[in-house]
């Protein structure tokens, strides 16, 4: 099996080292004579025609082969880009559940004793919610895999420091509040790192994927012209030769390749289009409502760290200042999803100004009153109309930029599934036409 | 042949174009965690002087509350309406949030309440001290009373300052209102441990440009420092086994071991003295000198013992109050 000894085995390949003298006529040996049949096969007039037939039925298969990539390719693009989309959201998501959890277990504290029940209610729902996106988004996005768990290793760091937080303060312990502040601690440094790198990752793939669904095109053109040349000369050459003007199956064939070229290129580049208009659209309101309600969660977070810190707390309310100018920006971008959201927001900004004006007063009593205190005028009440709001607004551009990616899927012919068999049909077509010429030669 | 490799090649590269265009992507990027270098602390400051302890002479009797000399850094105060003070909230005794009802209180808190009664008169009953409590970290002692004197700056901090040569420089204390002494605090099954000395080569934590810190590196340099910014750090790396062991003022560790059943401080005698004063801006010598006196009136008239008694005695046993040294010009 092994050897490549000199023995002359009865080897059936035509390149066999010790082969003998190439010219036809030589010997007669059988497999210089099977070559030499080969030879015939492809000599003459008919000879030509039969490698025509052959390169041109290859060449309408690998079209068709083409035709199906290019689709496959732009389908798969707008499918990915739907589903990267999907986990966009989902991490962000994840990212407003963690700095809502934080925001509400740094307001629980600002009140003496116990936290109010709905807050730690709050809490808890948010921890869990977070939870289970985070189990979600690893099966959907294997790649993700990796930053998920170490994300949930620090979660889980981040809620012990918070339940030791609780036990200290339930007992009365003031070490309660040191906990709270490493807690939080750990959440900015190491968690939402994590949860950054994955919104960066994502909104990456996202993009590739737009990108690439104008690409199938490309498959279709140049297979799409490659074809149509090679069937333009034979035409022409079979004209030639055999004096007539057209050979109707080639022609045939020609003219289905040309159909599949228009036909797919222009739904090609609709859906291209669409997809196009949905990024700069639906997608955009999407990235930008997520962006503003993580920002928002943020400031609430510094606005409760500022009073917290009593006196000490100008590095967080910088970072408020930062959070709420994100918000603003994002806010505009977002305009046309969301329009009565900047109101809204600028209703919280208002109380959070009156807020900083009590306790830079060094009223920090009713500083806090007016954070979390009971009546409906408080930040917690202007904060939370903000946060149902942008919710709906978020799930409602999310909602449409799936659909209309969908829909742009939806509305490909099947060249995905036709492609191939076309190319068939067109080789059996150029083999037909061919044969007819071929007959003549007998 | 050749012809048929062509197309098994092309063939392969359909596959590969179309597997590069499958869902395959790159794992997402962990990012990369900087660990910062771990802080060497300072050199502990040059102690230059023999007198730290002296402060400003009162000049005469307080005046009445609510009647500042005008001009001075008092009426100042009194114009803004509250006294604004720097103390710490988790220093338990000393200073420290009650968790059950929000507010700061201890044996700190009680000298600032008192300097405020001072200057805006005793509040009625169930009433707060016109005070403005500022949380400041160990760290911020001194920089919060250097920045520029206006209207909301920190006028006085009660945060267990040890009253040093180098730190008269900085800033200006009052007379000594507590001497305390730094001691160590290990977990409670650690019977071995009689001194720092035994704990070469093993974490201990001190806030950070704390003179325990200082203290503790010049006591016993084989020990690995470990720093926080207030002393519940301290406390939380000591409850999370990352140091094991907390150096620091008795007071201090006292509230500490309070908190926390499997700790102890070691029952030596104090290897440093740190006289506390309460600190305050450098050229507001009439202010000092006018909380030296509400310090001389509280020494003598027991409130300096009902707070001692009240927040410190179930630690620390008894004290009396330290008696003031002045003279400085």
């Amino acid at each position: 099996m092994t050897q490549t000894t000199s023995a002359p085995p009865a080897t059936l390949s035509p390149s066999a080292p010790q082969a003998a003298p190439t010219g036809p006529q030589s010997s007669p040996a059988p497999t210089n004579s099977r070559q030499g049949a080969v030879r015939a096969w492809f000599d003459g007039t008919p000879g030509r025609m039969r490698a025509l037939l052959i390169l041109a039925a290859v060449v309408a298969v690998l079209f068709g082969a083409a035709a199906a990539q290019g689709f496959r390719q732009s389908e798969g693009a707008l499918q990915r880009a739907e589903e990267n989309t999907a986990q966009l959201v989902r991490i962000q998501a994840i990212h407003t559940n963690l700095v809502s959890a934080n925001a509400n277990a740094t307001n629980a504290f600002l009140v003496g004793g116990l936290e109010p029940p709905a807050q730690r209610q709050q809490f808890v729902d948010s921890m869990s919610t977070a939870a289970k996106l985070i189990s979600e988004a690893a099966t959907a996005q294997p790649a993700d895999q990796e930053a998920l768990g170490a994300l949930n290793a620090t979660l889980l760091t981040y809620q012990g420091l918070i339940e030791q937080a609780r036990a200290n303060n339930r007992q009365g312990l003031p070490i309660g509040s040191q906990y709270l502040k490493d807690a939080s601690a750990s959440l900015q440094t190491d968690s939402l790192p994590l949860v950054n790198a994955l919104v960066e990752a994502n909104e990456e793939r996202v993009a590739t994927e737009f990108n690439n669904v104008g690409n199938g095109n490309v498959w279709l053109y140049l297979a799409g012209l490659a074809t149509l040349i090679v069937l333009g000369l034979t035409l022409y050459w079979l004209a030639r030769k055999t004096h007539r003007y057209l050979n109707v199956p080639i022609a045939a064939a020609a003219v289905l390749v040309l159909l599949t070229m228009l036909v797919g290129g222009t739904s090609l580049a609709n859906a291209s289009g669409a997809a196009k208009d949905t990024r700069g659209d639906a997608y955009a309101d999407t990235l930008a409502l997520s962006r503003a309600r993580i920002a928002a969660y943020d400031a609430k977070s510094n606005e409760s760290l500022t009073l917290i810190a009593r006196g000490s707390g100008a590095a967080f309310e910088e970072a408020w200042k930062k959070s709420s100018g994100t918000v603003d920006d994002q806010l505009a971008v977002a305009a046309g999803s969301a329009p009565d959201l900047q109101s809204k927001w600028s209703v919280y900004k208002k109380v959070h100004t009156d807020i900083r004006e009590s306790d830079d007063d060094g009223n920090w009593d009713k500083a806090v009153g007016q954070a979390i205190g009971t009546s409906d005028q408080t930040s917690n009440v202007a904060f939370n109309e903000f946060d149902k709001q942008s919710s709906q607004n978020l799930s409602g551009a999310s909602d449409t930029t799936r659909a209309e990616l969908k829909d742009a899927r939806d509305g490909l012919p099947p060249i995905a599934w036709l492609g191939l068999p076309i190319g068939i049909a067109a080789a059996l077509l150029i083999t037909w036409g061919m044969s007819q010429r071929l007959e003549e030669y007998r | 042949m050749n012809k048929k490799s062509l197309i098994a090649g092309t063939l392969a590269l359909l596959f590969a174009a179309t597997a590069c265009g499958s869902s395959a992507y790159d794992a997402t990027p962990l990012p990369v965690k900087e660990t910062p270098p771990a802080a060497k602390p300072a050199a502990p400051a040059v102690q230059d002087c023999t007198n730290a302890l002296q402060s400003y002479l009162p000049d005469g009797p307080l005046p009445a509350p609510n009647a500042m000399p005008a001009g001075s850094t008092m009426a100042k105060i009194a114009a803004h309406g509250r006294l604004v003070a720097g103390v710490s909230a988790d220093s338990l005794n000393l200073g420290s949030r009650n968790p059950l009802t929000g507010k700061i209180e201890g044996f700190d808190i009680d000298m600032i309440n008192a300097v405020a009664d001072a200057i805006f008169g005793t509040p009625a009953p169930g009433q707060p001290s016109k005070v403005e409590l500022r949380v400041i970290s160990s760290p911020q002692r001194l920089p919060v009373l250097k920045a520029e004197r206006k209207p909301g700056a920190i006028d006085i901090v009660a945060r267990n300052i040890t009253i040093n040569c180098a730190r008269w420089k900085e800033i200006a204390f009052s007379a000594e209102y507590y001497r305390s002494g730094q001691k160590l605090l290990v977990q409670s099954d650690m019977t071995t441990v009689k001194s720092l000395d035994d704990l070469s080569g093993q974490k201990v934590c001190a806030p950070a440009g704390s003179t325990s810190l200082d203290n503790m590196i010049k006591a016993n340099p084989k020990v690995v420092p470990v720093t926080a910014d207030t002393d519940g750090g301290c406390l939380v790396l000591f409850q999370q086994g990352k140091v094991v062991g907390i150096t620091g003022d008795d007071t201090v560790l006292a509230g500490e071991a309070a908190q926390d059943p499997y700790a102890k401080v070691i029952q030596a005698p104090p290897f440093s003295q740190e006289p506390y004063g309460l600190g305050m801006n450098k050229d507001q010598v009439d202010f000092v000198k006018f909380v030296n006196g509400v310090l001389a009136e509280m020494k003598a008239d027991g409130r300096w013992q009902i707070s001692y008694n009240k927040w410190l005695l179930p630690a620390l046993g008894k004290a009396k109050p330290p008696a003031p040294v002045y003279g400085r010009s």
